[in-house]
């Protein structure tokens, strides 16, 4: 069997990450290495940033001439009839706001054709999730496009809705099957009412592609049951985790400790933390809650607090860096995680390598991996307060979650994802 | 043609650090030494110093007959002591003088009227002390922190002696009279109560500088007219010193202002009096009946710049809640750092305002946001609380019996 090439689109990589969704692509890439020859495209690369294994392309590194032997082979088509473009500006955020241009030349005609040095310029400047997120995602798929037609490959991986257009584009020039990687989704991020560009991208690249690979099998219902997509193309992958290095520090207060650690939004269901802190501080004074992470909720969250009469047992912290974050995670007592909706949720992975047990909404991928956390959905706030008492006060069942995760972080690793993954591609090329 | 009495306020509260989650049951001390010195000193350059030089000479060349009255908090005179005893001094000479009226309050420029009498006094007792110990007078009128009061608190400061108390001439309790009278409580039967003249105070203390303001620039003369033909008794100056060269900064030429102020209110034949000389002068014929509390603070004139919120009524309710717990440790140190805690500042600066007494919040807040001011707060007591238990749990160790 010859080794596969593989065509892979990201948007950000480590180091210039924003959030998870770039550690999860160097994780896969690196763990693909092993089996295809692998070349990954992102809207920038750190130009010192090698990676041994797989080559990765930067469009801010990449000159106009680099396109040279490809302009005028490919027209574009998916943009021919657009002539101009909503865009929520914040990923986050549940508004409508701004509605984008695209730049119309004289006799109505849109050109895309030429690859323009202010169109590579773009992909040095400003935010990766910036003002002008619409016309990088646009611009991408285009010398995306290109750089497929100089690269030989047998399939295209496109990771998250910003290169999902790309991949599609790719896919159009080239004829390679598509495959589209879902890690976290416009419902995830914006709720079950979210519509607009971002879920119209989604939907269509997901429409478009061979196979669907949503980071879990809940992620995947999503796949099927919110964006309409055929059950048999979705094949879900669990992401893996990196193994970090664990260390325990001595808390310097006497209670026990509680995490909640992530954006401060409502998605991740900190309202419901909040609720399930009211209800464990009612029979146990011998705990206190902390909520790592910022937001636009935190406000209303400290005032909610407050009105809760938490304070002096419930703790914010506002943003921390990793290294405060191993701190806190290296003398927290239980984690949880009351999610409305987490595609996979690395940081509960995280927390069980450092032998916490995890408490977990059901509406959560990890929920999947971790299969002796306990769980409740996340509107459940009675049950999730059980959870919490119970670990607090029950040293045998905390053994056994802790054990049971020790076995299921062991299962969890990138090079089980790559493998399966690999099956996958090879589904489509057999 | 009323008399005049002026009464300044000079205060500085305890800063904390930004007490993080990560300090909590490790890092027992939670003020911000270096920033509260800085920033008694350079109030200090600006105004304390200044004004104090200012009036020790009005009252030199008056022959006496400028006098006035300050309220100092024990916290102030505290940072003075450790970080400024040059200013102390000042204050001192000052007193000296015997033209300078003191005046009580709590210790630690708290709300604890609102919240326990049984500290209220303690703070009380305590300021009485470092009064004592400081400058050798015994106040014979009390002012409560940010001119706090009603008819219960106008009782409470008549059953522990005194004979005056100051308070706000609130417009919809004085309902049409004149705040240039002495008052009486309902239910007491000497105290006076000094009603603050409302226009004629905020006229120096805010209105002084600003150029959209019909009557700017206000001069000495037209300021002593504007006294001269004031209705009753009295007219109750009262404001923060801080407002002479701090909050009114020198280029807007206060400090000329209050150098002349003084002949010019005494050229009109307008007599400066002191609190408790207003006491002894005048009778107190009507009542000024007031239910709920009422200040000086933002436009409300209520206690909502410090319980306006949930964060402040949390905070404030939870310092006060360990009152028993605190005493009972019988631990000086502890104590006191508890009851920094309670200085009225810290939930004015968690106050979440608009407009400008928003602003004015804002302006003197040491951090970002009212929720910085809440988040440092409450762990800062977090860490107190962790201090009682072990102290507790040490004491049963001991064998000792809980309280």
């Amino acid at each position: 069997m010859n080794r596969l090439r593989v065509l892979k689109l990201g948007w950000e990589f480590p180091p210039l990450i924003n959030g998870g969704l770039g550690i999860a692509c160097l994780g896969l890439s690196q763990a693909l290495s092993k089996h295809v020859d692998l070349r990954v495209i992102v809207p920038r690369a750190a130009p010192d940033a090698g990676f041994e294994g797989f080559e990765l392309t930067g469009l801010n590194n990449l000159r106009v001439e680099d396109l040279q032997t490809v302009e005028g082979k490919y027209r574009y088509e998916s943009f021919a009839q657009i002539d101009r473009v909503p865009i929520h500006l914040d990923p986050y955020d549940s508004d409508e706001t701004t509605v984008e241009r695209v730049r119309m030349e004289p006799g109505g005609e849109i050109r895309f054709s030429q690859t323009t040095r202010n169109q590579l310029e773009q992909f040095k400047m400003g935010e990766l999730y910036g003002a002008d997120l619409a016309t990088k995602v646009i611009e991408f798929s285009k010398i995306a496009a290109k750089l497929a037609l100089q690269t030989d490959f047998d399939v295209v991986h496109a990771h998250d809705w910003m290169t999902f257009l790309a991949g599609v584009e790719v896919k159009k020039a080239t004829g390679k099957p598509l495959v589209l990687h879902v890690h976290a989704s416009q419902y995830d991020r914006a709720g079950v009412d979210a519509r607009g560009w971002i879920y119209d991208l989604e939907k269509y690249g997901m429409e478009q592609a061979d196979i669907v690979i949503p980071v879990s099998r809940y992620t995947g219902q999503i796949c099927s049951g919110h964006y309409g997509i055929d059950p048999a193309k979705i094949r879900p992958v669990h992401n893996g985790a990196e193994p970090v290095e664990v260390f325990s520090t001595k808390k310097k207060f006497p209670e026990k400790l509680v995490l909640f650690l992530g954006r401060l939004t409502a998605q991740k269901g900190p309202e419901f933390f909040l609720e399930i802190a009211s209800k464990v501080l009612e029979q146990n004074k011998n705990v206190r809650f902390v909520m790592a992470g910022t937001g636009e909720r935190l406000k209303p969250l400290i005032e909610s607090g407050a009105f809760r009469g938490l304070g002096g047992y419930f703790h914010f912290t506002g943003f921390l860096n990793k290294e405060k974050v191993n701190e806190l995670l290296s003398m927290t007592d239980i984690y949880c995680m009351p999610s409305v909706s987490e595609p996979f949720g690395l940081s509960a992975l995280e927390a069980a390598q450092f032998g916490i047990p995890a408490v977990i909404s059901k509406q959560s991928g990890v929920a999947e991996v971790l299969k002796g956390a306990l769980k409740a959905d996340f509107w459940d706030v009675d049950l999730m307060a059980k959870h919490i008492i119970d670990l607090l006060t029950d040293d045998e069942l905390r053994a056994r979650v802790v054990e049971q995760a020790a076995l299921d972080m062991a299962a969890a690793t990138w090079d089980a994802a790559a493998e399966t993954v690999v099956e996958i591609y090879r589904e489509l090329v057999p | 043609m009323p008399d005049v009495c002026l009464y300044f306020q000079v205060h500085q509260p305890n800063r904390l650090i930004p007490y993080d989650f990560f300090r909590i049951g490790e890092h027992a001390f939670y003020e911000d030494d270096g920033l509260n010195g800085e920033i008694l000193s350079k109030v200090a350059e600006k105004c304390y110093l200044p004004a104090n030089a200012l009036f020790q000479k009005a009252i030199k060349q008056s022959r006496g007959r400028f006098r006035m009255a300050l309220s100092i908090s024990g916290t102030v005179i505290e940072q003075m002591e450790h970080h400024r005893p040059d200013v102390l001094k000042s204050f001192q000479d000052l007193v000296a003088t015997g033209n300078v009226e003191l005046l009580a309050e709590t210790y630690y420029h708290s709300l604890a009227i609102l919240h326990s009498k049984k500290e209220f006094e303690r703070q009380v007792e305590r300021h009485l002390d470092k009064l004592e110990d400081v400058f050798q007078i015994r106040p014979r009128v009390f002012r409560d922190t940010e001119l706090i009061y009603n008819n219960a608190i106008a009782a409470q400061a008549e059953t522990m002696g005194f004979d005056g108390i100051l308070g706000e001439g609130v417009p919809w309790v004085l309902n049409g009279q004149s705040p240039n009278y002495l008052y009486r409580a309902p239910q007491v039967s000497q105290l006076k109560t000094l009603l603050r003249n409302v226009g004629l105070s905020d006229d120096l203390g805010f209105r002084f500088s600003d150029k959209t303001w019909n009557e700017w620039p206000l001069t000495p003369e037209k300021f002593a007219g504007w006294l001269k033909n004031a209705p009753g008794d009295v007219v109750n100056l009262f404001m923060d010193y801080e407002t002479i060269g701090e909050h009114q900064w020198k280029d807007t030429g206060i400090f000329e202002f209050w150098e002349k102020l003084p002949d010019a209110v005494l050229d009109e034949d307008i007599k400066w009096v002191t609190p408790s000389e207003v006491v002894d002068l005048f009778r107190a014929s009507k009542e000024y009946d007031c239910h709920w509390p009422t200040s000086w603070a933002d436009a409300e004139r209520d206690l909502s710049a410090w319980t306006g919120n949930v964060m402040q009524q949390e905070a404030i309710a939870k310092i006060h809640k360990l009152e028993e717990e605190v005493l009972a440790a019988r631990d000086p140190d502890l104590t006191h750092a508890w009851a920094k805690m309670q200085t009225s500042d810290h939930f004015y600066w968690m106050s979440t305002k608009g407009g400008t007494d928003g602003s004015v919040h804002q302006y003197f807040s040491p951090y970002d946001s009212a929720y910085d001011a809440y988040i440092y707060f409450m762990n800062a007591l977090a860490d107190l609380q962790i201090r009682l238990k072990r102290i507790r749990e040490a004491k049963a160790d001991a064998g000792e019996p809980a309280v």
